[in-house]
């Protein structure tokens, strides 16, 4: 008797799972559908604070936008950063006193309609790419981070500027 | 005393099915974010995160309405005790690592519950289903006993 009724408890609980996982994963077909596949990548980041990135770009692209000057190379890092070493051509905009600019200065500095390259110290900095959305917020469209930064275009031989030359 | 001893078994129940149904709708509303706060825990493979969302909630809701409803409620006061002891594993993995995450055990979003106020609500929860099983199981003794 005990036995039966524990069993039946038992298959209470395993007929309860089933109907929730199937109701479950009907309700939410095609979301799971897209998560097999990997398609809802971003949503998952986009669903707390939906913003726009600004858009990586890699080491050759950079050099053949910095060459035709079709780009505007910003420099995320701090001012002394920038005087002692940066890309040659490339103008200082540290992140903290960008936060700090309203939007029209920052156009009177940068055109808006321009396309910008954010850059600081490489992978593990996280400056170009706060910048690059500081810069979308404030109304630029095209705005790219060169994730590689410094360290990649000097390695690579390309121009740098600054007093440690 | 009398009318306490009588309403409580009910009182437990339908306040625990309460809180579970109250805890599966914003999830089951937004399985995206819910899947979000799943990833959070960075315990499950991608897709992994997904279909716990999409199910998590769905049992919360069924054993919630069951409980409610007093309709085999020792199954499902067994189900959220489990649940409730797999959210407080879940807890404790994050604060060990030390992970700063929003508990997602109500409303998706918003201010983050710290995982310390949330392990103690979650025991609430377990000691209220424990209490549950136990209550039911003296009603059903009662019951045979009387028959």
């Amino acid at each position: 008797m005990l036995k039966n009724s524990r069993l039946g408890t038992v298959a209470e609980i395993a007929l309860i799972v089933l109907i929730s996982a199937a109701a479950g994963i009907f309700w939410n077909r095609t979301q799971l559908a897209d998560a097999w596949r990997g398609e809802p990548a971003q949503r998952i980041e986009a669903a707390p604070q939906a913003e726009a990135l600004p858009m990586p770009i890699g080491l050759a692209q950079v050099k053949e936008m910095h060459d035709a000057g079709q780009a505007v190379l910003v420099d995320a890092r701090g001012l002394d950063s920038f005087i002692k070493e940066h890309i040659s051509g490339a103008i200082p905009l540290p992140v903290d006193e960008a936060r700090n600019h309203p939007a029209s200065l920052l156009h009177a500095m940068i055109p808006v309609d321009s396309i910008i390259i954010a850059y600081c110290n490489g992978f593990s900095c996280p400056d170009s790419m706060n910048l690059g959305k500081l810069l979308i917020k404030a109304g630029y469209s095209s705005v790219f981070t060169f994730e590689g930064g410094l360290p990649e275009w000097r390695d690579a031989g390309y121009p740098v500027a600054g007093n440690e030359r | 005393m009398n009318s306490l001893k009588r309403y409580l078994p009910a009182a437990l129940r339908i306040s625990l099915g309460a809180i579970f149904i109250y805890a599966a709708l914003p999830k089951i509303a937004d399985p995206a974010a819910f899947a979000g706060s799943v990833a959070g825990y960075k315990v499950l493979p991608y897709f992994w995160n997904y279909l716990a969302a999409a199910v998590l909630p769905y049992l919360e809701l069924v054993c919630g309405v069951l409980l409610v409803c007093g309709y085999r409620v020792k199954a499902a006061a067994l189900i959220v005790a489990a649940l409730n002891v797999a959210f407080m594993a879940a807890l404790v993995s994050a604060i060990v690592r030390g992970l700063d995450i929003d508990c997602g055990c109500f409303r998706q979003g918003g201010p983050k519950t710290s995982p310390w106020i949330a392990l103690g609500r979650d025991a609430v929860f377990l000691a209220m289903a424990g209490l549950v099983l136990w209550l039911e199981r003296k009603r059903e003794n009662g019951l045979v006993a009387r028959r």
